[in-house]
């Protein structure tokens, strides 16, 4: 395997700062090498103060969410070679508070998010024809949606408007319309219908450019539209 | 605790200048933000208009003379700008109601650039026509 | 939400009519645009002309309701620039009463001049 120095440049912040900074690393890869492990090497060799959060390295958790050379993206699946730069910049999602470095406080993401009741099961569309076990009606999966907060940092309303629900949530909802599972529906609707949900978007459809777990956020809440208005010229079940 | 953590944690966004922050984004990123810069200027425009139409309560003389100004180059040049921002607004706009019904939001790339090429012959067919008129 | 003026109505309704008006429009400032500078010889109108064309009643009709629709779209637009800057309820009350006032006298002021030159 070939390796290859790269030059790091990180976003750098500290509670206290009155500004952030960047730091420059430089970085021994090969082809293999991921920016999360890159990160890991800064922090493990160089740096031992600086501060990232990852899980599961496979893009199942959502929790390495980042902007490599400024767009959102999973670090433990981003190639550092493929992203062809000779620096590579590293900075934290957008449009959530700022903990330390690349770090960000998801708690506002899962405030919102929850309200939208959570819909973490569906009816799984890849097994129709499988046999199911005895007593079990059909076969489930997990939702797709893996809460990483990718498409919250990408979209341009999110960024001016502090108060709208936000891709992720939008599409929850949509995810419960299709199918509820014991949620009470309309609530939810009124919720979304509001002067901070789905009719701010502007399908600028950057949440599902960077979506990296096929959620595709903006065909939901297009879909969610196209249902409320449905509703509201009486052609749907209300 | 996780709410007094929060308030020292400042929040990093982008305000008003996140919707023309079209670096690295993609192609209904820039849509978005050229069709807000169209409509505001098209705003703009439309008070622009109006505030000139009152030449008209002034008489011929007034707005003749004004008439005969508005036949120059530059103003002409601004005319064929304002066709462009006018063409691009309308037919990206139509995209924007088609995706945001849930038509077409999977091949919103391929409308945008059809729509567009609609609107780069209007635009030359309408420029000619200022122009050489 | 129930309340009064713009905010009374669904964010589905507006939306839509966001969108009718537009489209609306697409066929409105097409003609008004080919009428006043493509018809028109020398694609501009003098005084006299402009008379002359306002005196035809179909005419007259079409440009007030261009107006009124155009009003509508800019203004209800205008909100929704505004109302993505996130704006405390007080501001989104106080806005729309503004809106809603400058695009009625934007149409007062456009009815008062075709009165005036006609």
């Amino acid at each position: 395997m070939s390796e290859q120095k790269v030059t790091f440049r990180v976003f750098r912040y500290k509670q206290g700062d009155t500004a952030p900074h960047y730091d420059t690393f430089t970085v021994t890869v090969n082809e293999r090498t991921t920016v999360l492990e890159a990160l890991q090497a800064i922090r493990r060799d160089q740096d031992g103060t600086l501060v990232i959060r990852h899980s599961c390295h496979h893009a199942s958790c959502g929790t390495c969410g980042m902007r490599v050379n400024g767009k959102e993206v999973l670090a433990c699946v981003t190639n550092v070679l493929e992203l062809g730069t000779p620096t590579v910049t590293v900075e934290p999602l957008q449009n959530a508070p700022l903990i330390s470095d690349l770090v960000v406080d998801m708690g506002p993401f899962y405030e919102t998010f929850s309200q939208a009741h959570l819909p973490f099961v569906r009816r799984s569309e890849y097994l129709p024809d499988a046999e199911v076990a005895e007593g079990v009606p059909f076969h489930m999966r997990f939702e797709s949606c893996i809460e990483c907060g990718l498409c919250v940092s990408a979209c341009p309303v999110v960024a001016s408007d502090a108060e709208y629900l936000g891709p992720a949530a939008l599409a929850a909802v949509w995810r419960v319309v299709q199918e509820p599972r014991g949620t009470e529906v309309p609530p939810l609707l009124d919720w979304v219908n509001s002067e901070h949900g789905c009719w701010r978007c502007h399908v600028a459809l950057e949440c599902s450019e960077v979506c990296p777990s096929n959620v595709d956020p903006g065909g939901n809440i297009m879909a969610l539209r196209q249902e409320l208005v449905r509703r509201a010229l009486g052609l749907s079940r209300g | 605790m996780l709410q007094e953590t929060r308030v020292l944690h400042p929040v990093r966004r982008r305000g008003w200048k996140g919707w023309f922050a079209v670096r690295k984004r993609h192609l209904g990123y820039v849509a978005f933000a050229l069709n807000r810069l169209t409509g505001l200027g098209l705003v703009l425009y439309l008070i622009i208009h109006l505030v000139v139409l009152s030449l008209l309560a002034r008489g011929p003389e007034t707005w003749d003379a004004f008439i005969e100004l508005a036949k120059s180059p530059a103003f002409l040049l601004l005319d064929v700008i304002l066709l462009a921002g006018i063409l691009f607004h309308g037919l990206n706009g139509l995209r924007v109601i088609l995706v945001g019904l849930g038509i077409g939001v999977h091949r919103h790339k391929e409308l945008f650039w059809g729509l567009m090429l609609l609107a780069a012959i209007l635009l030359i067919f309408g420029a000619w026509g200022f122009l050489v008129v | 939400m129930k309340g009064n003026g713009i905010q009374g109505i669904s964010g589905a309704v507006r939306w839509l009519l966001q969108a009718v008006s537009g489209l609306l429009l697409i066929v409105l400032l097409g003609v008004h645009m080919i009428a006043n500078h493509y018809i028109a010889a020398g694609g501009l109108r003098t005084y006299e002309e402009v008379v002359a064309y306002l005196s035809h009643p179909v005419v007259l009709a079409w440009e007030v309701i261009f107006l009124i629709i155009v009003t509508f779209h800019a203004v209800l637009g205008v909100r929704s620039v505004l109302y993505d800057l996130g704006l405390s309820p007080g501001t989104q009350r106080r806005l729309d009463r503004l809106v809603g006032l400058v695009g009625i006298g934007a149409v007062l002021y456009g009815l008062w001049l075709l009165w005036a030159i006609t």
